[in-house]
C-alpha cells in the first residue's frame, strides 16, 4: 500500500512546481483574508469575491475539474494530478471542492455521467470554468430527508416544463446561477419512476428565494410558481431521475471523498500553547492533552476515510458503504469535537471574535456539531444506507452506483 | 423531596437498632467471607451455605420480604422499615433482593398478584421464608428476547399438565427447587393469547438440566419430556400468560429499583491510593482522576434512576419508562465501567485475585459489562419497550403495569 | 497513491488464509480458549515451517527480509482465527528486538533459532499490572563475581508458558534499564498462569536467578531504548492481528443479522441491529487504515512514531469495540464459550492491555507529536 500524496515521478514534481509558483503569483492580496468555512459569521464580502475570482483562474487552467475531459472545459489530467492541486490548494486554506460557494462539485459528474452530449457541451464548461454557482435543490418541507416523495410537480408544455412548488433547506446567501432541481414529472406514476432533474436558470420567472436563519448560517426556501423550462434542461431523461439521483446521492453522500486534512487539530493546539492556565500552557495539562488526543485521532480516522473513498472512486471500485459510513462518522465526529473544543477552550469557544485565534473559527466549529448533523439526510438515513449496502437481515446488500 | 433514606421517627430508628443489632448477631462467622456477585469465580460453597442460612433466618422474622402480609410469610411492616433492612443489608455488602441464588424478589410479587388464595398460602410461605430458590424461565433457543413465541408446551390431561420443550440461558449453578415456567397452554392460540405461567416443583420427573459455560459464569438449558405438573400450579388462568408477563417483565426489567449503593468507585479509589506508577499514588494521575470522575457520575445517575423506580414502585405510582430507561442506561454504565476499569488498572483489572482488592472482583465487573448486556431482553428490547411507554410515533402510550 | 495490496501480499494472504481454514477450523479454536490450551508446539512448528516467524528479519539471520506491511498481512489472517501462541510475540518482538539491540554474536546465535521456532523467546517488561512505563521496571538486576542475579516479579508476561528463554527487562545497581536474555530452565524461575478474564498471560518469577555477563542484550543501560525501538516497528504487525480479528467479527455478525430470525423477521431488519453493525464497521475500519498507513510508514522510512503509537491506540480499542457491539448483536448466544466471539473477546481484552493500553499510547502519541515543556 501507498499513502503518498506526492508521487514524485519528475512529471508530477513538475506539475507541482507549476501549481505552487501559480497559487503563489495568484493568491497575493489574499494573505488577510481568513477563509472561513461557508456558513461562518466571519465570512466577508471581499472574500466572497476573491474566491469568485479565484475560481474563474482555476477554472480557466482546467484545474478546477482537473480529471474532467478538455473539451467540457476540464484539465484531462489524472489523479496524480487532482492530489498536486488538491493538496496545494489545502495549504493555502482552501479545497478544490468549495473554492467558492456552489455545489458543481457533485452536480458536474452527475451530468457528465447522465446528460447527453449536447447538454453535456452547453451546461459543463461554464460550471468547470467557476463561472456560475449551482445549488441543489432537493429537500421538500413535507418530505424532509424522504427525497422520492417529490410533489414539487414539472409537467410538459410543448418544448418546455411548467414547474410548480416549494423546496426548503437549500443553498448559500448568495443567488444561484442554477438550481439541479429533483421534480416530479409524472404525479400518477410510481414511487422512484416519476422523478426527473431539471437544471433551472436562476434567473427564471417565477422563482422567489426567501432566507431562513439556521443554526449554520443562511439558507433558503425556494418558490416555483409556473416556471417555464426549456425540455432540453431535463438531465438524464424523463421519469428516470431516481437512478440519477442514485449517482447524486452517493457522491453527496460521502462517496467523493476527498484528500484534504482538517486543520483543526493544529490550530487548537496553537491555540493551548498560548494560552495560559493555573501558571501553565494548557498544552501542559494532562486532561487537556488527553481530549487533544481523542480529538486528533478521531479526525484521523475521518482523513483516512475520506481518502480510502477518494481512491475508490478513482479507481472505478465503489466501495460497498464507505460512503455512507464515512459522512455518518464525519458528522458524529463533528459533534463530538464540538463538546471537545468547549471543554478545552471555555467561553472562547462560543465567540466568533478574531482575538480566540485569527485563522480557526471554534466557534463556528461548535455550531456546526449539532447544526450540520442532517443535511443531504439525517444521521439515520446514512445508517440505513449503510445496512442495505451491506445487507443486513438481507440475502444480498445493494450495489453502490459507480459514480464519475 | 427528601431523598433521605434514613428519615428515621423514633419507632423506626428503634427498628433500625435492632436490625443492626440482629445483623451483627447473625452475621458474626461471615468475616472471612467476600459477598462475591452471583457470577463471580470467587464464589465458593461456604459463602453459598452462609447465605442459604442467613436467608433463612431473614426470612424467618418476615425480613426478606419486609412489606408482604404477615400470613404469606413477610412481615407486613412499612416502606420505612424496608428502607432500613436495604440500607443495613447494604452496610454488610448484601442486598435483600439477591441474598442468595433465587430469583424470589420477582416471582413471589408476581403471585400476590396473580394467585389465587390456595396458591399463595402454598407457593409463597416457603419462598418468603427463604426455603426455596426460584428460576425464572423463560427464554427459548428459537425465540431469544421474543418470548411470546414461547414453543415449550403444557397440555392438559386430567388434573395436570404434561409440558414439553426446550428453555435456555436460565438459573444458576445450584439446583432449583422450584421452575417458574412461561409455557404455550393452546399451541393453536393466537400470539399473546396462549401463554400461561407454571411454577413446577425442581424435582419433577422428565426434567434434565445442562449446564451452560457462559462469559458470566454457569447458566443452564432446561429440558421438559413429559414433565406432569398438578394443573393446580397453572397461575394467573389459562392462556392469560401474557398479563402476568407484563407484571413480571416490568419488576425484571428494572421497575422494581433499589436503594443500595453500588460500591465500585469507592473501591476503585481505594486501590488507586495503595498502587503506585512512578512514584506517585495513582490517585494523583490527572487521566485517571477524570476517568473516576466519569464513572462516578454515571453510576450516580444510575443509582439515582434505581432509587427513583423504588420509590414509584411503592408510592404504587409506576413511572411510565422508568424500568426500561433504568436498565438500559445501567447495562451502557457497566459496559463502559469495564473499559475504565481497564484503563485504570491495566492487568489487574482482567484477573479476580484476591491480592486486587478483597472486596470488589474487579474482573467480574469487566465480564459483566459484555456479558451482561442482554438478560431479560437486549438493549434494543429495552428500548423498544422504552418507546411504547412514552409512546415514540404513536398517539397513544403503553401504559406501564403496575406491580406490587 | 495506491491502497492495494501488491500481488505478493495478496499471495501471503491466501496462503494464512488457507492455512488457518485447514489448521484452525472455528469449533477446535473455540475449545483451545475455553480450555486456555492456547500454547499449541504442532501449529507453531507448521507456522514456522511456513516462514512466518521472523518474516521482517533479514535473510541472513534466516528470516525473509519481508517488508512491515507484508508481515502485517499475514498477521491479518492469523487475527482472524483469533490464532494463539507466541508468533508475534517471539516471531515478531523478540526478534526485531534482537535485531535493534543485540550484538552481531546475539544475533547470529539468536535469530536463526527464533525464526525457525527452535526457539521461543518471550519479553517481560512490566513488574505491573498497571503501567508500561520506563519506572513499571522494578526487577533488579545485581553485579556478582562472574556475572549478575536477577530478582523480581513480572506479574503479566503474555505468551510465557511456551517460552524457552526470556529477554527480561531489569533494573541495574546504578538505575539504567538492562534487557537479559535467561534460559527459562534456569534455576529460580516459576511460572505461574493467571486465572482471570484474559489468555496466555502468566506471572513470571525470577528467583535469584543467575545470569552470565554474555547475556545482556546490547548496551547494558540501554534497555529501554532498545524496547522502545523494537516496538516501534512490532507494534504496527499486532495491530494487524487485531485488524483481522475485527474483520472476522464484522463478517459473522452481518451473517448472523441474515440468519438470525426472530419477532418474525431476520433481525437484520431491526434497525437498532443494523446501529450495532455501523459503529462496529468503524470500529473496524479505523483500526484497518490507521494500522496500514503506520505500517506504510515504517516501509517508506517515514517518522512513524505518533502513527505506531496512534495505530496500536485505535486498534485495542477498536478490536475491544468490535467485541463489544457484536455481543450486542449475538445477545446470549455470543456468551456461550462454544461461540467464536467469545474467543475474541478474551482475546480483545489480553490485548487491550498488552503493551500498554490505549490511554497508554494517546500519551506517547501526543508526547511524540507535542513533547512536553515545549509550551
Amino acid at each position: 500500500m501507498d499513502f503518498s500524496l506526492s508521487p514524485d515521478t519528475p512529471a508530477i514534481a513538475a506539475f507541482r512546481k507549476e501549481v505552487q509558483e501559480w497559487l503563489q503569483e495568484n493568491m497575493r492580496g489574499a494573505e488577510h483574508l481568513r477563509w472561513s468555512g461557508i456558513w461562518s459569521t466571519r465570512e466577508n464580502e471581499e472574500e466572497y469575491r476573491f474566491r469568485r475570482e479565484l475560481a474563474r483562474k482555476l477554472g480557466e487552467k482546467g484545474w478546477l475539474f482537473p480529471m474532467f475531459p478538455v473539451q467540457y472545459g476540464g484539465g484531462g489530467l489524472t489523479v496524480d494530478h487532482q492530489l498536486v492541486l488538491e493538496t496545494e490548494i489545502g495549504r493555502h486554506g482552501l479545497n478544490l471542492n468549495s473554492v467558492f460557494y456552489t455545489l458543481a462539485r457533485l452536480v458536474a459528474p452527475a451530468i457528465l455521467k447522465w446528460g447527453s452530449e449536447e447538454q453535456k457541451r452547453e451546461f459543463l464548461p461554464p460550471m468547470l470554468r467557476g463561472e456560475v454557482s449551482v445549488w441543489q435543490v432537493l429537500t421538500e418541507p413535507q418530505g424532509g430527508s424522504d427525497v422520492a416523495t417529490c410533489r414539487t410537480k414539472a409537467l410538459r408544455d410543448g418544448d418546455h416544463y411548467v414547474v410548480n412548488g416549494q423546496k426548503i433547506m437549500v443553498g448559500y446567501h448568495h443567488p444561484p446561477d442554477f438550481l439541479w432541481a429533483l421534480v416530479c414529472t409524472d404525479p400518477s406514476g410510481p414511487r422512484h419512476e416519476n422523478l426527473s432533474w431539471l437544471y433551472i436558470p436562476g434567473n427564471s420567472a417565477g422563482i422567489t428565494i426567501q432566507p431562513m436563519h439556521l443554526m449554520m448560517g443562511i439558507k433558503n426556501s425556494v418558490f416555483f410558481d409556473n416556471v417555464r423550462v426549456p425540455a432540453f434542461n431535463l438531465v438524464g431523461g424523463e421519469n428516470n431521475g431516481w437512478k440519477v439521483a442514485n449517482t447524486y446521492l452517493e457522491l453527496e453522500h460521502g462517496g467523493g471523498g476527498n484528500v484534504t486534512e482538517d486543520p483543526l487539530v493544529v490550530r487548537l493546539v496553537r491555540y493551548c500553547q498560548r494560552t495560559q492556565g493555573d501558571g501553565k500552557t494548557l498544552m501542559e495539562d494532562q486532561s487537556i492533552r488527553d481530549i487533544i488526543a481523542d480529538t486528533l485521532i478521531e479526525l484521523d480516522v475521518v482523513r483516512l476515510f475520506a481518502l480510502r473513498n477518494f481512491w475508490c472512486r478513482y479507481v472505478r471500485e465503489p466501495h460497498p458503504y464507505g460512503g455512507v459510513q464515512y459522512i455518518y462518522h464525519q458528522r458524529v465526529v463533528r459533534l463530538r469535537n464540538a463538546e471537545r473544543l468547549q471543554r478545552i477552550l471555555g467561553y472562547d469557544a462560543l465567540v466568533t471574535d478574531l482575538s480566540v485565534h485569527e485563522q480557526a473559527d471554534f466557534e463556528y466549529a461548535v455550531r456546526s456539531g449539532p447544526g450540520w448533523l442532517h443535511g443531504g439526510g439525517t444521521l439515520d438515513t446514512d445508517r440505513l444506507i449503510f445496512a442495505r449496502r451491506l445487507g443486513l437481515g438481507r440475502p444480498t446488500g445493494e450495489a453502490a452506483p459507480t459514480t464519475v | 423531596m427528601d431523598f433521605n433514606v434514613q428519615a428515621d421517627t423514633q419507632e423506626i430508628s428503634v427498628f433500625r437498632k435492632e436490625v443492626r443489632e440482629w445483623l451483627q448477631e447473625n452475621m458474626r462467622g461471615a468475616e472471612g467471607l467476600r459477598w462475591s456477585a452471583t457470577w463471580s469465580t470467587r464464589e465458593n460453597e461456604e459463602e453459598y451455605q452462609f447465605r442459604r442460612k442467613l436467608a433463612r433466618e431473614l426470612g424467618e422474622k418476615g425480613w426478606l420480604f419486609p412489606m408482604f402480609p404477615v400470613e404469606y410469610g413477610g412481615a407486613g411492616l412499612t416502606i420505612d422499615h424496608q428502607l432500613v433492612l436495604e440500607t443495613e443489608l447494604d452496610h454488610s455488602g448484601i442486598n435483600l433482593a439477591a441474598v442468595f441464588y433465587t430469583l424470589a424478589r420477582i416471582v413471589a410479587p408476581v403471585i400476590l398478584k396473580w394467585g389465587t388464595e390456595e396458591q399463595k398460602r402454598e407457593f409463597l410461605p416457603p419462598m418468603l421464608c427463604g426455603e426455596v430458590s426460584v428460576w425464572q424461565v423463560l427464554t427459548e433457543p428459537q425465540g431469544g428476547s421474543d418470548i411470546a413465541t414461547c414453543h415449550t408446551k403444557a397440555i392438559k390431561n386430567g388434573n395436570h399438565y404434561v409440558v414439553d420443550g426446550q428453555k435456555t440461558m436460565v438459573g444458576y449453578h445450584h439446583p432449583p427447587d422450584f421452575l417458574w415456567t412461561l409455557v404455550c397452554t393452546d399451541p393453536s392460540g393466537p400470539r399473546h393469547e396462549n401463554l400461561s405461567w407454571l411454577y413446577i416443583p425442581g424435582n419433577s420427573d422428565g426434567i434434565t438440566i445442562q449446564p451452560m459455560s457462559l462469559m458470566m459464569g454457569i447458566k443452564n438449558t432446561v429440558f421438559f419430556d413429559h414433565v406432569r405438573v398438578p394443573a393446580f400450579n397453572l397461575v394467573g388462568g389459562e392462556n392469560n400468560g401474557w398479563r402476568v408477563a407484563n407484571t413480571h417483565l416490568e419488576l425484571e426489567h428494572g421497575g422494581e429499583g433499589r436503594v443500595g449503593a453500588d460500591p465500585l468507585v469507592e473501591r476503585v479509589v481505594a486501590y488507586c491510593q495503595q498502587m503506585r506508577v512512578a512514584g506517585a499514588p495513582l490517585m494523583e494521575d490527572t487521566s485517571i482522576r477524570d476517568i473516576i470522575a466519569d464513572m462516578m457520575i454515571e453510576l450516580h445517575a444510575v443509582h439515582l434512576f434505581a432509587r427513583r423506580n423504588f420509590w414509584h414502585r411503592y408510592v404504587r405510582e409506576p413511572h411510565p419508562y422508568g424500568g426500561a430507561q433504568f436498565r438500559y442506561y445501567q447495562r451502557m454504565v457497566r459496559l463502559r465501567n469495564g473499559e475504565r476499569l481497564q484503563q485504570i488498572m491495566g492487568c489487574d483489572a482482567l484477573v479476580p485475585n484476591l491480592t486486587v482488592n478483597e472486596v470488589v472482583d474487579f474482573e467480574y465487573v469487566v465480564r459483566s459489562g459484555p456479558g451482561m448486556l442482554h438478560g431479560g431482553g437486549t438493549l434494543d428490547t429495552d428500548r423498544l419497550v422504552f418507546a411504547r411507554r412514552v409512546g415514540l410515533g404513536r398517539p397513544t402510550k403503553e401504559t406501564a403495569p403496575t406491580t406490587i | 497513491m495506491d491502497l492495494r495490496l501488491t500481488k505478493t501480499q495478496n499471495m501471503f494472504k491466501r496462503a494464512a488464509a488457507d492455512f488457518v481454514k485447514v489448521e484452525a477450523p472455528s469449533h477446535i479454536v473455540t475449545e483451545w480458549f475455553r480450555n486456555k490450551a492456547t500454547f499449541l508446539p504442532d501449529l507453531y512448528r507448521k507456522a514456522a515451517n511456513l516462514g512466518w516467524l521472523g518474516m521482517v528479519v533479514p535473510e541472513r539471520y534466516g528470516g525473509a527480509s519481508a517488508s512491515f506491511t507484508d508481515c502485517a498481512v499475514v498477521f491479518e489472517e492469523l487475527g482472524r482465527v483469533p490464532l494463539p501462541g507466541p508468533l508475534f510475540s517471539s516471531g515478531v518482538l523478540s526478534a526485531l528486538l534482537v535485531l535493534e539491540g543485540a550484538s552481531e554474536a546475539q544475533k547470529e546465535s539468536l535469530l536463526p533459532a527464533i525464526c525457525s521456532g527452535r526457539s521461543i523467546v518471550i519479553v517481560a517488561i512490566t513488574d505491573k499490572g498497571v503501567d508500561w512505563g520506563t519506572e513499571s521496571v522494578e526487577t533488579r538486576l545485581t553485579n556478582t563475581t562472574g556475572g549478575f542475579v536477577l530478582d523480581g516479579t513480572k506479574r503479566f508476561v503474555y505468551d510465557a508458558e511456551g517460552a524457552t528463554s526470556f529477554i527480561c527487562a531489569a533494573r541495574m545497581e546504578n538505575g539504567g534499564i538492562a534487557l537479559v536474555l535467561v534460559n527459562r530452565e534456569s534455576p529460580g524461575i516459576s511460572i505461574t498462569p493467571h486465572v482471570g478474564f484474559m489468555v496466555s498471560v502468566a506471572e513470571v518469577r525470577f528467583d535469584r536467578v543467575k545470569v552470565a555477563a554474555s547475556s545482556v542484550l546490547g548496551e547494558a543501560g540501554a534497555g529501554w531504548q532498545i524496547l522502545d525501538g523494537a516496538l516501534q516497528k512490532a507494534l504496527p504487525i499486532l495491530c494487524a492481528y487485531q485488524v483481522g480479528a475485527c474483520q472476522e467479527i464484522f463478517d459473522f455478525t452481518a451473517e448472523y443479522t441474515r440468519t438470525r430470525v426472530v419477532f418474525g423477521q431476520p433481525i437484520g431488519r431491526f434497525q437498532r441491529v443494523q446501529d450495532h453493525c455501523v459503529e462496529l464497521s468503524i470500529h473496524l475500519d479505523a483500526a484497518r487504515w490507521v494500522t496500514y498507513e503506520a505500517l506504510w510508514k515504517l516501509d517508506s522510512g517515514l517518522p512513524a512514531a505518533a502513527g505506531v503509537h496512534e495505530a496500536k491506540a485505535v486498534a485495542s480499542e477498536a478490536y475491544y469495540q468490535v467485541c463489544n457491539f457484536s455481543h450486542m448483536v449475538h445477545a446470549g448466544p455470543g456468551t456461550d464459550y462454544g461461540h467464536p466471539l467469545m474467543a475474541h473477546s478474551l482475546m480483545a481484552h489480553t490485548l487491550y492491555q498488552y503493551l500498554g493500553t490505549p490511554l497508554h499510547h494517546k500519551r506517547k502519541m501526543m508526547d511524540a507529536l507535542y513533547p512536553r515543556g515545549k509550551g
